[in-house]
């Protein structure tokens, strides 16, 4: 555009020039430029995933090991009081529970370490499995056996990698005798919280997960479904109908510790419904993960050709029925994908928990709804404070089951979305 | 012209999308026994006048009915007329056709299922025969019933639709440019079935093709801008247009 | 009755009218009658008349029950001796309500025992009043509801009518919550600035509510370098990472990408998408905090925090970027494929083509989508609970620790503060601040998203 002469008098542009030739290749150099910051913008999001999927994963992948020293017990000159006929079947705890097998662990493990190591080498937890050896075959206890229990914090921690200097003197010497061994840490996946990092598990926070999960599901997925149907389908265009959609767009965006700051003032303080509860975590989640829902199942909807709609009315078929019958399975596979990322979501949430008080200490599995409980992503929230360095391989194990269980719902839904979807 | 009365009586019916108007006073008597073709230049209201005969324009937000429509002598925009049994009284067959995402049999046997026709499976299952053999199509379908209704040719795909209609034993078969989306030996297929349909329901049709219009129908209504410009024997239209506008729409000035 | 078993026997109680209504509309039915109502249709008119009153009173007694539990076990002489509202009676009902209800087996407050038997008794009196209640509106429901199936009764309107209610009720819910959210937060705010002004509050800038002087609350509870480290971590550091790589990862996948690398990319994002906040604000805390800190000494920055704003911004920022990327994406894909052929047509190359006509014209879009993304980012809590500070600072460097508003109503509502003390309250005005900027923020966007979309369409 340089060219200030008259149209009519233009030259031809001459491609060959050098000018010309040079700026052609600046240009595409600038293109490949471009295209370059593209592709690193997108390899760097994915290395950042691999990178974050990675140091969890090795990280954690101690969590679900624990290191078990080798050691002696000679029951037959240790004095307990146990009767070895009643160790059949249920009575068994009972009789084990006042049996001092406690007191007898632990001097064992003085007669093997000395009392200086011997008093802090096992994890507190060690009794209860020379408890559970006692159960599956009473005979030991007539005879010296060696048990593989599992060791303290300090020594695990040292032993799966860096230490205190004092812990990896120890399993150092401990390693030359070759007694240290490692197995699947069991407990971890079907224990609860705990202050000791060698017994804490998730199964606590999972149960208190799944229980706030089905909460969730059965309060949002009917309600925002049915609230998505009528707005689709039967809404009249009015200024009430415009007020729910603002209102569900944006409850979409309102951040989550809000909904928790509602669960706080209203489930807690106006209705009085127990604290930590599954059922308050699960209504509060429900609140939040409803307008998620509404919106995919509108978009599912949405896509279910008129033509449809109108062959049914066609034949006499009333509104009820034309959407029952017709629209609802059509769009079904896409509400369910919907709901299936809603609750990942709110499988993934944990603000809004922490403001009604899930995150307080609990050390049983919830039995229900109304017990106190904590859930999967608030218990990494919790150890990831904890000063215990065994704590840290225990939330990056956690944070690894929480991912497992995410991804594979996001698979689900991937997968429903590219089996089912329909192209009209 | 038939000695019975008309089956609908419409009287100075008029449409609004909005503000828009798109029927403008228009009245017509539907025969029984007889097919009624509607025809006009694209946007001259005469699908949209279709769907006021069962009430189709319901389900479009902001449409507004005018007038007096009577089925029968009965008012359908009365309050107290159900739809639900105005539209199976009243059938319809769209542009595009569009067979559920279901099998050819539950495609024909969802009418009579929901508006509880058929007492036993199998009376179901004979008037599911009964009517793919009235559109024609139950020689090509009788042995994959259970196939989609999808994976049928669209000539089929819409006689599919046809049978559907006439599963509800409806009085009236309205037909919305029932041929448009169809190749010519398709098309002569659905003409047949028109004809063979005539003596049983009343049938209205609306159509852009006005040599399909003289082929199948015995009354013809021409609509042009929103308004009736006339409406005679189709032969009259055709041969002697009373009207200028007519005659050069037939004639193919414009359209 | 236990909830389990008196639902079963109300679902129980529906059939039976779903079944005898049937019968009898089959029985009146004459054969060849047309359009009447199926017997169908009967059968759930009288079933939905048996179940929904008794629930819908079952929805709201068991968010009121507890309460009227409490108040009768108050009621009670031995009540007397509790001390006065607050965390240590709190725990003591709750104790209390465990042991009567077989959860608990020792009680750790010796008061908990002596209130366990009347807790037991006005549990078990409320229950047995809602067990009957429940079964009376069943019966009371669906009886009447049964001596309406007769030939003429239009059993499939009044049912569909019924269904109809049910939607219209639900998409209410979404109307109840946002008033439920702004209520709760108005009343609680209003009874913090009924204390302290709101002038001090929203300009103060001293935020210390550990240590809150009762004569003037005022004085340590300035909320403005909170307000600012909010915005300078949500609004600024974690858009400028997320904004040039979630832009550049939606062009790059909606102008370059072939299928193949597309359908392996955007599943990363949706993952990356999905980790939850507590990984990103672990992640931040444990693994980035870390060098940053040590990078920030090795420059010479003496006063660098290991609870840096940086961290907690760009960890947020790595968050947001799936987000930007697909509201990006959309933006771009809503621009008709024309405009992009008129400019190759001329010769331009694409990345011409995308920087001078595909990003201005799909710019309203992608400010809209970064409104939300600031939403988002200013409403995240984890991240900042786990790697940002908790001491206020009114600072510029990125360095230097930063608190949030999001963090501190974490802070102040986990200590065992009694409900009306000003440091509780102190949150729900926070929460009420967040809720109108983010409020503001998601209408200004989705209005501007709004009307874009309909300019292309």
């Amino acid at each position: 555009m340089s060219n200030a002469a008259p149209f009519s008098t233009r030259r031809p542009t001459d491609w060959a020039t050098p000018a010309m030739q040079s700026r052609v290749r600046r240009r595409y150099r600038a293109e490949r430029r471009f295209r370059l910051l593209g592709l690193a913008a997108v390899t760097l999001s994915g290395a950042f995933l691999l990178f974050l999927l990675g140091s969890m994963l090795l990280r954690g992948a101690g969590g679900f090991l624990e290191t078990r020293v080798a050691m002696p017990i000679d029951f037959a000159r240790a004095s307990l009081d146990v009767d070895p006929r009643r160790l059949q079947g249920r009575a068994a705890d009972l009789a084990l529970a006042g049996a001092g097998l406690e007191g007898a662990v632990d001097d064992a493990a003085v007669a093997a370490f000395g009392p200086d190591l011997g008093g802090r080498i096992l994890s507190d937890g060690a009794w209860l499995r020379v408890r559970e050896a006692i159960k599956d075959d009473p005979s030991v206890l007539s005879r010296r056996v060696v048990m593989s229990l599992p060791v303290a914090s300090p020594i695990d921690v040292a032993a799966k990698g860096p230490g205190s200097v004092e812990a990896e003197a120890v399993v150092a010497s401990l390693r030359s005798g070759d007694l240290l061994s490692t197995g699947l840490n069991r407990e971890f996946l079907l224990s609860a919280d705990s202050t000791d990092p060698t017994r804490a598990g998730i199964w606590g926070a999972l149960k208190g997960s799944i229980l706030t999960m089905l909460v969730t599901l059965l309060l949002a997925f009917p309600i925002g479904l049915l609230a998505a149907l009528y707005l689709e389908e039967y809404a009249p265009k009015n200024r009430w109908t415009d007020l729910i959609e603002v209102s569900i767009n944006n409850l979409a965006a309102v951040p989550s510790i809000i909904f928790g700051l509602l669960g706080l003032a209203l489930f807690l303080g106006t209705f009085g419904l127990p604290r930590s509860a599954p059922l308050v975590g699960g209504l509060t989640l429900a609140l939040l993960t409803m307008p998620v829902i509404v919106i995919a199942s509108r978009n599912a909807i949405k896509a279910v050709p008129p033509s449809i709609r109108d062959a049914a009315l066609g034949v006499g078929a009333s509104p009820i029925q034309v959407v029952f019958h017709h629209v609802l399975p059509l769009a079904l596979p896409g509400i369910l994908t919907g709901t299936i990322i809603g609750m990942a979501r709110a499988l993934g949430e944990t603000a809004p928990l922490l403001m009604i008080g899930m995150r307080a200490f609990i050390a049983a599995p919830p039995d229900g709804i109304t017990d106190p409980a904590t859930v999967l992503p608030v218990q990494v929230f919790l150890w990831s404070d904890e000063v215990g360095r065994g704590f840290v391989e225990k939330t990056s194990a956690a944070i690894v089951v929480l991912l497992v269980f995410l991804l594979a719902m996001n698979a689900l839904a991937i997968h429903l979305r590219n089996r089912f979807e329909t192209r009209w | 012209m038939s000695n019975h009365p008309p089956k609908i009586t419409a009287t100075h019916v008029n449409v609004w999308y909005g503000a828009k108007k798109a029927i403008d006073d228009v009245s017509i008597d539907i025969d029984q026994d007889s097919v009624t073709a509607l025809i006009g230049p694209s946007g001259c209201g005469k699908s949209t006048f279709l769907r006021t005969l069962n009430r189709m324009n319901d389900t479009v937000a902001n449409a507004r009915v005018q007038g007096d429509i009577r089925l029968d002598g009965e008012d359908i925009y009365s309050p107290d007329m159900d739809v639900v049994q105005l539209r199976a009284r009243v059938g319809m067959v769209f542009q595009k056709p569009n067979p559920f995402p279901k099998s050819i049999y539950e495609n024909v046997a969802y009418g009579p299922r929901i508006h509880g026709l058929a007492s036993s499976r199998s009376e179901l299952e004979g008037i599911v025969q009964t009517s793919l053999k009235r559109a024609g199509l139950w020689e090509e379908v009788k042995d994959r019933l259970s196939d989609s209704g999808t994976a049928l040719s669209g000539g089929q795909q819409q006689r599919l639709c046809i049978a559907r209609a006439i599963a509800v034993d409806p009085e009236v078969i309205l037909m919305d440019e029932p041929c448009s989306a169809l190749d010519p030996i398709a098309t002569a297929k659905i003409e047949e079935l028109i004809h063979a349909l005539k003596g049983r329901y009343a049938i209205a049709i609306v159509t852009h093709n006005m040599q399909q219009a003289a082929r199948v129908s015995q009354r013809t209504a021409f609509f042009h801008l929103g308004q009736l410009v006339e409406y005679g024997a189709t032969t009259e239209i055709f041969t002697n247009p009373r009207e200028e506008r007519t005659r050069d729409y037939i004639t193919g000035r414009y359209g | 009755m236990t909830g389990p078993a008196l639902l079963l026997l109300l679902a129980g109680l529906a059939f039976v009218g779903w079944l005898s209504a049937r019968a009898r509309a089959v029985a009146f039915r004459a054969p060849k009658r047309r359009f009447s109502s199926l017997p169908g249709h009967h059968a759930w008119y009288v079933a939905l008349w048996t179940i929904l009153p008794p629930l819908a009173f079952l929805g709201v007694w068991s968010l009121v029950s507890p309460a009227l539990v409490t108040d009768a076990v108050l009621a009670t002489p031995a009540a007397a001796q509790l001390p006065p509202p607050g965390f240590e009676r709190a725990s003591i009902l709750s104790e209390a309500r465990e042991l009567a209800q077989g959860d608990a087996f020792g009680a750790f407050q010796p008061l908990a025992r002596a209130l366990e038997p009347a807790y037991a008794a006005a549990q078990a009196r409320y229950d047995w009043i809602a067990t009957a209640v429940a079964l009376l509106l069943a019966l009371a429901g669906g009886g009447w509801a049964y001596t309406r199936v007769r030939p003429g009764f239009a059993a499939r309107t009044r049912t569909e009518r019924i269904v109809m209610g049910l939607l219209l009720a639900a998409s209410l819910v979404a109307i109840m919550t946002t008033i439920g959210i702004v209520v709760s937060l108005i009343w609680e705010a209003g009874r913090f600035f009924a204390r302290v002004p709101a002038a001090d509050f929203l300009f103060g800038t001293h935020w210390s509510p550990q240590v809150i002087d009762p004569r003037d609350p005022g004085a340590s509870l300035g909320a403005l370098p909170l307000f600012w480290g909010t915005f300078f971590i949500g609004a600024v550091i974690a858009m400028a990472v997320a904004l040039p790589f979630g832009l550049m990862s939606a062009i790059y996948l909606t102008q370059y990408a072939t299928p193949r690398v597309r359908s392996w990319v955007k599943p990363m994002l949706e993952v990356l998408a999905g980790v939850p906040t507590v990984v990103y604000g672990y992640f931040a805390a444990l693994t980035v905090a870390p060098y940053v800190r040590d990078f920030a000494v090795g420059i010479g920055v003496e006063t660098a925090s290991s609870e840096s704003a940086l961290v907690a911004g760009s960890v947020m920022g790595i968050m947001i970027i799936p987000f930007i990327s697909s509201l990006a994406d959309d933006a771009l894909a809503a621009v008709p494929a024309s405009m992009r052929d008129g400019s190759l047509a001329m010769g331009a190359t694409p990345s011409e083509t995308i920087s001078r006509v595909l990003l201005p014209a799909a710019l309203p879009g992608v400010v809209g989508g970064v409104l939300l993304a600031v939403s988002r980012a200013i409403g995240e809590t984890m991240i900042v609970v786990m790697a940002a500070s908790g001491v206020a600072n009114l600072t510029l460097n990125p360095f230097e620790s930063t608190t949030t508003v999001t963090r501190q109503i974490v802070d102040l509502l986990t200590g065992e503060a009694e409900f009306d003390s000003p440091k509780t309250l102190a949150a729900f005005a926070l929460g009420l601040t967040l809720f109108v900027i983010t409020f503001l923020l998601n209408m200004i966007a989705l209005s501007v998203v709004r009307r874009y979309r309909e300019a292309y369409e």
